[in-house]
């Protein structure tokens, strides 16, 4: 019994998502009433198996723990989104945007509904909405820099690149260390259009993260793309390459690349190998 | 109790009955007492407040310019100058103020603030909570067990300790390291720390040295900690930070840097054109 306690303590801790194992575990627990051993963490535990019960698609699970919390913590705001998350289960988006409005009227600064709200407008597909609610929400807390990721994100499916640079810039000021945002940032300039920036970027990744895969594809496409555009100047009015290094770093970084490639590709298995290798002839 | 001896050693005898009678009832009450304190703290501490949301985004905008000012190198020139100069023009309108009309007038008198009442009347409650027991022990010891001695420090002291320690004993003579009772209340005092600690968890309202030092700031109760502090000066001081900040871009020489990290080159040079 203890120790299915602490693996859902765990994954609690770890923030992961897995359903299954958590209904698993906690099973056994909600029918024996082992549940109670777990003193005030059994609350927690509650809220856990309702977001996965919901995650499964157990609606009448979730829907007995809800009343279980609801008669332990009548006026909480806390169950209350969990209310709203078992509406947008089911497939009433109105109600549940009705309850997480009342929560934000209620009390403006409560975090877990103005998240909520957004992912709700977010799953129903009104991205212009979710990112009025979502830059409002940043306006506030904009020290977020996951807030700022998924931000970047909708941005990026509206393929409004520079708005999502701006955003992966945010992202970086707070976590510089972090090679995937640097990549994101990369790509994001790379598909902008400037080369320049996108270079540099690539580089920082390969520096954070050693063989970077994904960095070294990035440095041989940038550089050999600047390559291109030298040579023929008036192809691309939108590149920017004011920044870039000389010729000769240029090829010297493209080489490189294609050596840390083949180093890399040398343990893959023989198709990966050969288109890789295919690719880096060309 | 014999008398004293010729030699520099003063050797006296204790009833044991003192032991007995003193030594432990004084340490037993005083963990009591601070156990009974600490639960009572607990059922009179009220709910902290609820920031208001004009507060925290106050406080976040502050946090913002203290990021960029020190992230800037990780950031392209052209976004970093967008970002200054955004949020330098807000600091100066005072866009992120909670009350952006007074901006001008003087900071506000900490009594009209309602919310700030609740605060300091919590904090004063957590004071009175201290100080009384405090009081009332002192009091009772001096009451009842002054008049004769307790205990022998091990450690010598200044003769100037002799009329605190030995408060109801006057003689001239008796060596400073027998002291009375009030002595080892003021021993009870520093030492139970580590037994309440035990008893009651890491943060506990028992603590008696706490609330001397709080005692010592009672005078100077105009400085709540930054509750009423000035947010346009803060602004403004980050706006003349963010102003001088000298960008110098973390990625200018990257590709020497990662050269020499894959070996193609032995060191960096750092006046290496592009």
């Amino acid at each position: 019994m203890s120790s299915s306690l602490e693996l859902l303590a765990e994954i609690r801790q770890s923030s992961e998502r897995r359903p299954f194992a958590v209904l698993k575990l906690a099973e056994p627990l909600l029918n024996t009433r082992g549940v109670s051993r777990a003193g005030d963490d059994a609350w927690l535990v509650y809220e856990q198996v309702f977001v996965s019960a919901i995650d499964e698609g157990q609606i009448e699970l979730a829907k007995a723990v809800l009343v279980i919390l609801r008669t332990r913590f009548p006026s909480s705001q806390r169950v209350k989104r969990l209310y709203g998350m078992i509406n947008e289960a089911v497939g009433h988006p109105d109600e549940a945007k009705t309850i997480y409005k009342e929560m934000l009227e209620t009390d403006e600064t409560n975090i877990l509904a103005s998240k909520r709200l957004i992912a709700l407008l977010k799953s129903y597909g009104h991205i212009g909405e979710t990112v009025k609610q979502l830059v409002a929400y940043l306006d506030i807390h904009n020290n977020d820099f996951e807030a700022w990721l998924e931000l970047s994100n909708l941005y990026l499916t509206q393929n409004l690149y520079p708005q999502a640079a701006f955003c992966m810039e945010e992202v970086i000021m707070q976590q510089p260390a972090n090679h995937y945002f640097h990549l994101c940032y990369a790509e994001i300039s790379y598909s902008m259009g400037n080369f320049d920036l996108a270079l540099k970027e690539y580089l920082r990744v390969v520096e954070l993260s050693t063989d970077n895969v994904r960095g070294f594809y990035g440095i041989k496409l940038v550089a050999d793309r600047i390559r291109d555009i030298r040579a023929k100047p008036k192809r691309d009015q939108n590149a920017r390459i004011d920044d870039a290094p000389q010729p000769a770093t240029l090829d010297r970084l493209s080489q490189l690349a294609t050596e840390r490639l083949v180093a890399a590709y040398n343990g893959a298995n023989d198709t990966c190998k050969k288109t890789a290798e295919e690719w880096l002839k060309a | 109790m014999s008398g004293l001896a010729e030699s520099t050693e003063q050797v006296m005898f204790l009833d044991p009955a003192i032991r007995n009678w003193v030594l432990f009832p004084i340490t037993v009450i005083m963990v009591l007492v601070g156990v009974f304190r600490h639960q009572l703290t607990i059922l009179m501490t009220g709910e902290p407040p609820k920031p208001d949301i004009r507060d925290i985004r106050q406080a976040k905008a502050l946090i913002r310019g203290q990021i960029l000012a020190q992230s800037n190198s990780y950031i392209p020139l052209s976004s970093f100058t967008e970002r200054k100069k955004f949020l330098c023009s807000a600091f100066e309108e005072g866009d992120y103020l909670k009350n952006k009309n007074a901006k001008d007038q003087s900071p506000v008198n900490m009594m009209a603030d309602p919310k700030n009442m609740e605060v300091m009347m919590d904090g004063m409650k957590k004071q009175m909570m201290g100080i009384v027991p405090q009081t009332l022990i002192m009091g009772w010891i001096q009451f009842f067990f002054s008049g004769f001695i307790l205990i022998k420090l091990p450690f010598p002291l200044g003769l100037r300790f002799k009329q605190m320690l030995q408060s109801g004993i006057m003689t001239p003579n008796m060596d400073v390291k027998w002291v009375s009772s009030l002595s080892w209340y003021f021993i009870n005092l520093f030492g139970l720390r580590g037994v309440f600690s035990l008893i009651l968890g890491g943060e506990n309202s028992a603590d008696g040295i706490r609330d001397m030092t709080a005692m010592g700031s009672m005078g100077a109760m105009g400085q709540q900690s930054g509750q009423p502090q000035d947010y346009n000066k803060l602004f403004m001081a980050m706006k003349d930070n963010l102003s001088i900040v000298y960008h110098e871009w973390d990625l200018a020489n990257i590709e020497q840097r990662v050269f020499v990290k894959y070996g193609k080159q032995s060191r960096v040079f750092t006046s290496a054109a592009k």
